[in-house]
């Protein structure tokens, strides 16, 4: 046997149970996105048993395409991916940079600062919405409330009450409506997982070089230049890992969607399944299959950013 | 211009003083060549007058005026650091136009510049490059070249050469020193290479433990030492210090003879003694010469090769011009 072999061989039980493990989900979608196939039909007893005679063809995914929410649903996801991205990003290497140097109580504030990352998302979602973002109890209504009862009094101010009656009262915001439930749903995700961007930048800093550093210093670099042409091509890496990886994770959000408005206004790939799933098995399946397609489609982009900045 | 010149010059890292106060004046266009065994406080000392460390107190002028609040770009001086210190996102031309750019110079001046650097150090094949993407040598002089573009005042070199192999090690000490040739720039480079000290320097300066144990020109260093520690510290093999009765005849505490100093002979001689290890480079040959009474091993450098095999008994005869005297508390009498 050529030493080559042992290897392989040694290694093929783990890749066929990989493979299985891969194949039979997606094999089976693929069958259920093919055939007719609803959990209950008064009309059609026979669609509600998987079966090959029920075959329907494209059928699921014409349906699908031409169904309301499907065009709707990939912008949406790709607008919550790439804002909480972007966000997360450049807060996270904010945070980075500013809690890298040493300052007393650094230790606490570092597990402060992660600690957002252990919360479970369906508790960030209701912790967010109902405390945080509620118009009314949460505490932007009563921070705005309280703006409003300042600039009621200060109306009533000699003086100054020209100029103060000159402001609006303040509105606040409802997050649960059609056309706001997305930014809370970024928002929240954004604070959920701005930690773990800090967690990585932070490591990448700490083995950024000081000599090098020094040495711009005497070039005559600013603070600003400094970080612009050392520390963010330095963070070049991490970032690209942040990116990639949070793409994977928030391309199949789920538990905030259903918490904050329960997909008014709001809707990604994996909600539409969900929706679908309620009954029609067919079509959460072939929009199954358009959403590996995206996440494939993602991954290719991702794929090639990340090998770009690792070039250079 | 260069003249860089230290006074009462401490510093201190919380309780432990690494510098007492110290005075010292380098010449405009002077090599000036810090050296001292490892810890002695050169890079602090040179940090100092870069303006990357802070003084506790004392001052430092560069050209007469003071610059111990100038921030460190502000004060005119270039370094070159151990590790290079090469930005590695960047190409060769962008490392060395780096310090140009930050000076908002414009892009054609940069490029020119950056030019005829890289021409007089060899660059120009490279220009391209990223710094993971060269050998030592080649870095090494990328971070010269950063240096040079800025035509500073003076350049500040903190063992450069020390990641370098051997052989590099002495062709980058000629390139240093026929920089220093055709800029005539001020230079203060750090070592604890006693060998690299003698070969560039103007001027030396003997550190140790933060105090200044002698400054003068290489010769003067090897002729007249102040003290034991310089005599020791200055010379490659190591001087012989002898102590006790033989000292006495010449009315010191302890004498002090090079090893190249020191005649041999296989029959006759001042001193007997039996070989030890013979190190044959050729050239010259040390013998380590044991039993003699007067310390635990003295070294001879005979010069072209000489047969002695260890255990064979020998003859050694110091040059009696070329004894150095000290007295108890190891100053020069
Ligand atoms: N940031 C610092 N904090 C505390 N002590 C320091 C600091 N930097 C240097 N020292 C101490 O100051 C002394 C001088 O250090 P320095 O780096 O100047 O030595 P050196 O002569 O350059 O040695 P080497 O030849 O090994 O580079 C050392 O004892 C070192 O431990
Ligand atoms: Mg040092």
């Amino acid at each position: 046997m050529s030493d080559r072999k042992l290897p392989r061989l040694l290694q093929t039980p783990a890749v066929l149970l990989l493979l299985v493990w891969m194949l039979i989900p997606l094999g089976m979608t693929l069958y259920f996105s093919f055939i007719r196939y609803v959990l209950n039909s008064l009309r059609r007893p026979e669609w509600t048993t998987p079966n090959l005679s029920n075959w329907r063809g494209f059928g699921n995914y014409e349906f699908v395409l031409k169904s309301k929410d499907f065009l709707f649903a990939i912008q949406n996801s790709l607008f919550i991916v790439c804002s909480i991205l972007i966000l997360t990003v450049i807060l996270g290497v904010l945070i980075a940079v500013l809690i890298n140097k040493t300052f007393p109580g650094q230790g606490i504030v570092r597990v402060l600062l992660i600690s957002p990352f252990f919360v479970m998302p369906a508790v960030n979602a209701v912790l967010w919405i109902n405390m945080i973002l509620d118009p009314v109890l949460g505490l932007q209504g009563i921070a705005i409330g309280s703006i409003n009862e300042l600039l009621e009094s200060l109306r009533n101010v000699p003086l100054v009450d020209w100029f103060f009656s000159l402001w609006p009262k303040l509105e606040p915001i409802s997050f649960r409506a059609t056309q706001t439930s997305a930014y809370a749903v970024i928002i929240m995700v954004t604070w959920q997982w701005t930690p773990f961007a800090v967690l990585i930048f932070m490591t990448s800093l700490q083995s950024e070089d000081q000599q090098q550093k020094e040495a711009a210093v005497l070039d005559g670099a600013s603070a600003w230049s400094q970080f612009r042409f050392l520390t963010l091509p330095h963070l070049a890496r991490p970032i690209a890992i942040v990116v990639m990886i949070q793409a994977i994770f928030h391309l199949s959000l789920y538990a905030e969607i259903e918490i904050v408005s329960r997909g008014n206004g709001n809707k990604n790939l994996p909600y539409l399944i969900g929706e679908f799933a309620n009954n029609n098995i067919g079509a959460a399946s072939a929009t199954g299959i358009f959403a590996v397609i995206l996440a494939n489609i993602v991954a290719f982009f991702l794929l090639r950013m990340i090998g770009k900045t690792l070039m250079e | 211009m260069g003249r860089i010149q230290l006074k009462n010059v401490t510093k201190s890292f919380g309780d432990v003083q690494v510098i007492p106060p110290l005075d010292l004046t380098i010449e405009d266009g002077e090599f000036a060549v810090f050296v001292g065994p490892s810890g002695c406080g050169k890079s602090t000392l040179l940090r100092m007058i870069a303006g990357l460390e802070d003084l506790t107190s004392g001052e430092i002028e560069i050209d007469g005026e003071v610059a111990t609040e100038v921030p460190p770009a502000q004060r005119g001086l270039a370094m070159v650091f151990q590790s290079y210190a090469l930005y590695p996102h960047m190409t060769v031309r962008k490392n060395i136009g780096f310090p140009l750019r930050m000076a908002k110079i414009e892009q054609a001046e940069i490029d020119q510049r950056v030019e005829t650097a890289a021409k007089s150090l060899n660059l120009m094949d490279y220009l391209d490059r990223k710094p993971a993407d060269l050998s030592g040598g080649q870095r090494q002089r990328v971070a010269i070249g950063r240096a040079i573009v800025r035509e500073p005042a003076a350049f500040l070199f903190d063992e450069p050469l020390s990641n370098l192999d051997a052989a590099l090690r002495v062709g980058m000490r000629l390139e240093i020193g026929e920089l220093h040739e055709r800029l005539k720039t001020t230079m203060i480079y750090v070592t604890h290479d006693q060998v690299e000290a003698m070969t560039m320097a103007n001027k030396i300066v003997v550190l140790r433990a933060g105090v200044i144990e002698q400054v003068g020109s290489p010769l003067e260093l090897y002729h007249r030492p102040q003290n034991e520690f310089v005599a020791g510290f200055i010379g490659s093999p190591k001087m012989n210090f002898v102590k006790g009765p033989e000292a006495e005849k010449h009315d010191a505490a302890t004498i002090g003879i090079r090893p190249e100093h020191t005649d041999v002979s296989m029959t006759d001689g001042a001193w007997k003694g039996r070989v030890g290890v013979a190190e044959h480079l050729g050239s010259d040959t040390f013998i380590h010469v044991h039993d003699t009474g007067l310390a635990d091993m003295l070294t001879v450098r005979v010069t072209g090769d000489i047969s002695v095999k260890h255990g064979d008994t020998i003859y050694l005869t110091p040059q009696a011009d070329q004894i150095h005297k000290f007295d108890a508390q190891g100053l020069r009498i």
